[in-house]
């Protein structure tokens, strides 16, 4: 006869076998399907928030035309509208939709002077030639009109009068989400903030919907473009053409030919990209920090990890006996192995599923946090929820059956290997399993590793990304040579507190088996360790970035008020204040001395970056900025100095790998510029980093005097809260802020810049109690002989209770105390290695001991409670109670 | 020469520095069975262990039907633990999941065996041992005489040429004990597989032809059962 396929052989064990265990131990089942889950969850919620975060910076003209094939940017400001005609004539009659774009950021008027920077509704403002629009949906037989629209439920609508919407002042079309949200109907006007001014606006219609593209975003705004660049005061400037080839035979070929032609007419003057590019762009903008958050979010996939592979391990303790059984009766060791690793994928898999579940719910939330970053640090996302899509369910899926294969893969091979009369062999029964994860040597071998592994520089990608792997390999080195090294605290625990057990019999009996620890022990206090470790870690980082922050604040922001646009509520909002704003107000009595700031976008070896014009002698004067590397010449503060020098910060010096006394050529309106850097300064308000020139010299290059900021000293016997609310009468557009309110705003938005990370870190450390108490549970299964006969001998239900919760206790200690001293290692690899590799910034080491203290007592009191539950219900067990 | 089932040449084990197999010999030929008497630890379980291919000697031969299995890979020793050898415990060692009908059938399963035919050869084996009516019990629901009787016809299931019984009374009481004895007796018998019983019971020992006396690892003697 011949015997089972492998198949069949691996179908038996499992229904007889693996699912049995399942139905028999339901409870166990579930809270491993649920740990593997909660940490698929909270990867897969970062992902799919990142994911649409990035997604919503997206082309919104494509929503409302076709997909523009090529657009045109200025490298530094804006095009000038004269661009348009050069182009339209050059390209003469060839069939090109041409689509000229403004496209800037509103919000909802100011309502008191104490609201939080960011607080306000924003909106998304695309000026587009209307007309041009209307016709490119006419002529792709796409029904979708901008002016013939019928009022409905939920929707705007507007009368077929051409022109006469076209000729009236500040007509704006608007989503119908944002119609149906605040039932809006045509005529109703509401006003937004754009620069400094507040501007009335009246619905025009709804913005159609265009068949098989995704609906406009709620908060996008569109207006015919003249109305636009009127509004915000962009009159003959433009911020991109975007141009669209029409179908038909060679579209290839068309699409190569215009962006040849677009070459051949730029001189530097704009660059090309396709929509492709400019999505790459942001994305490439917000990596860093979507891989930081990502490996962030691992800590509860790796404390997951942790459990189930101690899980599976203690289950192939228990089941020594069935394995051995099986293998005397002739299954094979490939074949046992194959059980555990089909046991190990179907948790992997009901816990992917589970999992892509609660992440997506978790998504919607974490899509709100991660959007406020992205909005506050690199540019305006509109992202309000996070869509699950089949392919991002599979990748959930395979991520936790990878995941959970890699946890069991060593007990699967430990159930393989062991001979079959050791496991028969009731003298063996306690003999461990796992041994090299005992190992000290192993533990110390690690730790030099990760002191090895720091001194690795970090891996260089396109876009300037820089990926710290040998941070990174540091950190799980420091995190498993601590999971090794926390065993020993376990056992040394034990034999200390041996004493107590002369005032209580709980504190014996618990101390008895720490002493004698099991690697069930061991596993559940290294995942405690993990967790508490990378919270700890975390904590340290944040500590050490928020005392850096203060003292940078400290230094930097000496000035009595700061003014900007009220529409500028993002870090790439480009609201500007006029001239004749600024001017006023500088002029005002009540100042006594003023900064002017002007800024703006430019592209540096095709990297994003900040070009800053502002007064050096103020700076100078008010000795505001943190130097790394000081200017060795003070004349570089002089205005007018026919060279041309900058200042720039950490993050320029570190992304584009200059230093002081380089050159560096940049774009400007006015042609390529060469300036000598003359000094490094910290700045932690951007990590795409910052060029500083003197203002005059920007206006000059820019031919344009808006200014992005004030910044301005209150004569010394006024009160700088009275000249805020006299400035504020007049001019209710501006965004005001007193010294004061800045650095609680810019401690604020940092503060919430971390909530993401302190929901991980809350999350890790739950999956690290439950665990904790699922261990515990376990091995009172393997006790329930033990507690037979210490109930026979008169035991009390909550005199066991307590000795469980006093062990519990104690591993919790052991994992914390040692946590904490790794995670003063990980702390320093954080601060010094990944985030300085990172994002450049050199930040000082700090450590918040209440914070840590905190954190562990928190850790301590929930693994007892959790402990002495699971020993309330463990004390009932019959001595032939089966798992 | 009369053929063996098992032949067992010059076998040694040892544990670390501890010898627990010197140099054991024997046969056993087809039907016989052979009780093997011994002190604790004098290597009893070692050696059965071994001619279960459970466990690995160091030195010596092992022949069964004709095969030397000292050398065959793990799984070749699986494949003939599956098919030639039935082996009864002192702890039963009933897979807790199974029902008894469930843990008859499972070598059973284990050589591809049709499910009709199973079913009837378990039913059969289950009828054999006077369990026929505990079929769907669970080990944890059987008395320790019926858990070894299922032991017994889970070893018989794929009808081994070799019967390895380790302490089959040692867990049981003086009636339990004696009625296994007589079922190992008749099975045998009806069966023609030779059984090797490792028993500390010269009581134990009475339904065997030969007696194997063993101390510290050597074979001492052999005698006829009382």
């Amino acid at each position: 006869m011949n015997p089972p396929r492998p198949p069949a052989l691996l179908y038996l064990l499992l229904r007889r076998f693996t699912l049995r265990h399942w139905r028999s131990a339901p409870r166990t089942t579930a809270l491993q399907i649920f740990i593997l889950a909660l940490g698929i969850a909270v990867f897969f919620s970062i992902r799919l928030a990142n994911r649409a975060a990035v997604a919503s910076f997206q082309n919104f003209t494509g929503l409302l035309t076709q997909q523009s094939d090529w657009q045109i940017s200025a490298p530094a400001g804006e095009l000038p509208v004269g661009t348009l005609e050069e182009i339209r004539t050059a390209l003469g009659g060839e069939p090109v939709e041409i689509l000229p774009v403004v496209e800037t950021s509103g919000t909802r008027p100011p309502e008191n002077l104490d609201e939080h920077i960011g607080a306000r509704e924003q909106f998304s403002l695309l000026g587009i030639d209307l007309v041009a629009v209307q016709n490119i949906a006419s002529a792709g037989g796409n029904d979708q009109d901008w002016f013939t629209q019928e009022p409905g439920e939920g929707k705007v609508g507007t009368g077929n009068d051409f022109w006469g919407l076209l000729r009236k002042t500040n007509t704006v079309f608007v989503s119908s989400a944002l119609a149906q949200k605040n039932h809006l109907h045509v005529g109703d006007r509401f006003r937004i903030v754009i620069d400094e001014n507040i501007a009335p606006l009246e619905i025009a219609g709804v913005i159609p919907m265009s068949p098989g593209r995704p609906a406009p975003p709620e908060n996008l705004l569109v207006f015919d473009l003249p109305v636009l660049q009127r509004l915000a005061h962009r009159e003959g400037r433009l911020n991109r053409i975007e141009f669209i080839v029409p179908d038909g035979a060679d579209l290839n070929g068309r699409r190569q030919t215009l962006k040849e032609k677009l070459a051949s007419l730029s001189h530097d003057r704009w660059q090309i990209l396709s929509p492709d590019d400019r999505r790459a762009a942001a994305e490439t903008m917000t990596r860093a920090f979507r891989l930081n958050l990502t490996i962030l979010s691992l800590i509860g996939l790796l404390v997951g990890l942790y459990l189930i592979f101690q899980s599976l391990d203690g289950a192939v303790v228990r089941r020594r006996e069935e394995i051995g059984i099986l293998r005397s009766l002739g299954v094979t060791e490939k074949s046992i192995r194959r059980a555990w690793l089909l046991e190990a994928t179907l948790l992997g898999f009901m816990g992917g599923i589970f999992g892509a579940l609660i992440g997506w719910g978790g998504a919607q939330l974490a899509v709100q946090l991660v959007g406020r970053t992205v909005n506050a640090l690199y540019f305006a996302t509109t992202a309000r929820s996070a869509h699950l899509d089949t392919g991002e369910f599979f990748v959930a899926i395979a991520l936790a059956v990878g995941a959970s294969l890699v946890a069991g893969w060593w007990p699967a091979r430990q159930a393989a290997k062991i001979p079959p009369a050791q496991m028969l062999s009731r003298v063996a029964e306690n003999q461990e399993p796992v041994t090299v994860f005992q190992s000290a040597p192993v533990a110390i071998a690690l730790l030099l590793l990760a002191v090895v592994l720091t001194l690795l520089p970090p891996l260089r990608f396109s876009g300037a990304l820089r990926f710290p792997l040998g941070g990174y390999a540091a950190a799980l080195a420091v995190i498993f040579g601590g999971g090794l090294l926390c065993g020993r605290w376990l056992r040394m625990l034990g034999k200390y507190l041996h004493f107590a057990g002369n005032y209580s019999v709980s504190a014996r009996l618990a101390a008895g088996h720490l002493a004698k620890s099991s690697s069930r022990h061991r596993m559940a206090a290294a995942g405690l360790l993990c967790a508490v470790t990378m919270a700890a870690g975390m904590i340290i980082l944040v500590d050490s970035f928020e005392v850096t922050m203060r003292g940078w604040i400290d230094h930097t922001f000496q000035a009595d008020l700061y003014i900007s646009s009220g529409g500028a509520q993002s870090a790439s909002s480009d609201s500007r204040i006029s001239p004749v704003t600024w001017r006023a107000i500088v002029a005002d009595p009540a100042i006594a001395e003023a900064s002017v700031m002007q800024s703006a976008a430019i592209q540096i070896k095709g990297l994003s970056t900040m070009l800053v014009g502002v007064d050096l002698a103020f700076s100078r004067h008010y000795n505001n900025l943190t130097w790394l590397q000081p200017p060795l010449d003070e004349k570089i503060f002089t205005d007018d100095l026919p060279e041309n020098y900058g200042l720039i910060s950490e993050s320029f010096s570190d992304r584009f790998r200059v230093r002081r006394g380089d050159l560096i050529a940049i774009p400007t309106p006015a042609g390529e510029k060469n300036i000598t850097l003359a000094g490094v300064f910290s700045d932690y308000g951007n990590e795409r980093g910052s060029l500083v020139i003197p203002r005059r010299r920007f206006a000059q290059w820019f031919g344009d005097e808006r200014a992005t900021s004030l910044i301005l000293m209150t004569q010394t016997n006024l009160v700088p809260e009275e000249v805020q609310q006299e400035i504020s009468v007049k001019y209710p557009g501006l965004s005001i802020l007193t010294n004061r309110h800045l650095r609680s705003e810019i401690l604020r938005i940092f503060r919430q810049t971390f909530s993401v990370t302190y929901a991980l870190e809350f999350i890790g450390i739950a999956v690290a109690v439950i665990g904790l108490g699922m261990t515990l549970s376990s091995i009172l299964l393997d006790r329930r002989t033990e507690l037979t006969t210490l109930r026979a001998l008169g035991f009390r239900r909550d005199e066991l209770a307590l000795a469980t919760a006093v062990e519990g206790a104690l591993l919790a200690l052991s994992g914390v105390l040692t946590g904490i001293m790794a995670s003063l290692c990980l702390g320093w690899i954080l601060i010094y290695v990944i985030n300085k590799q990172s994002f450049g910034w050199t930040l000082q080491f700090s450590i918040p001991w209440l914070a840590l203290t905190e954190l562990g007592a928190l850790v301590v009191v929930a693994g007892t409670l959790a402990a002495y539950l699971v020993g309330r219900r463990g004390s009932n067990l019959a001595a032939d109670h089966e798992e | 020469m009369e053929y063996s089932v098992l032949t067992v040449d010059r076998l040694t084990k040892s544990y670390g520095d501890r010898l627990i197999l010197r140099s054991v010999s024997l046969t056993i030929a087809p039907g016989e069975r052979v009780a093997l008497v011994g002190p604790s630890g004098c290597g009893k379980t070692t050696l059965l262990n071994c001619l279960g291919g459970v466990d690995r000697p160091d030195g010596g031969k092992i022949l069964l039907d004709r095969t030397d299995i000292t050398g065959l890979s793990s799984d070749e020793l699986a494949a003939l633990r599956r098919e030639q050898i039935g082996t009864i415990f002192q702890f039963f060692h009933l897979l807790p999941t199974l029902t008894a009908f469930e843990n008859v059938e499972l070598p059973l399963q284990l050589l591809n065996i049709p499910l009709r035919e199973r079913r009837e050869r378990v039913e059969k084996l289950l009828a054999r041992v006077k369990l026929s009516h505990r079929a769907a019990a669970f080990p944890g629901q059987l008395s320790g005489g019926e858990m070894q009787r299922v032991a017994i016809a889970r070893a018989l299931a794929n009808r081994p040429a070799l019967l390895l019984a380790d302490e089959p009374t040692g867990n049981l009481d003086s009636a339990n004990g004696e009625n296994i004895l007589n079922l190992l007796a008749e099975i045998s018998d009806e069966s023609q597989a030779a059984l090797l019983m490792v028993t500390h019971s010269t009581e134990a020992a009475r339904i065997c032809h030969r007696v194997i006396h063993m101390l510290d690892g050597v074979i001492t003697g052999e005698t006829s059962p009382a």
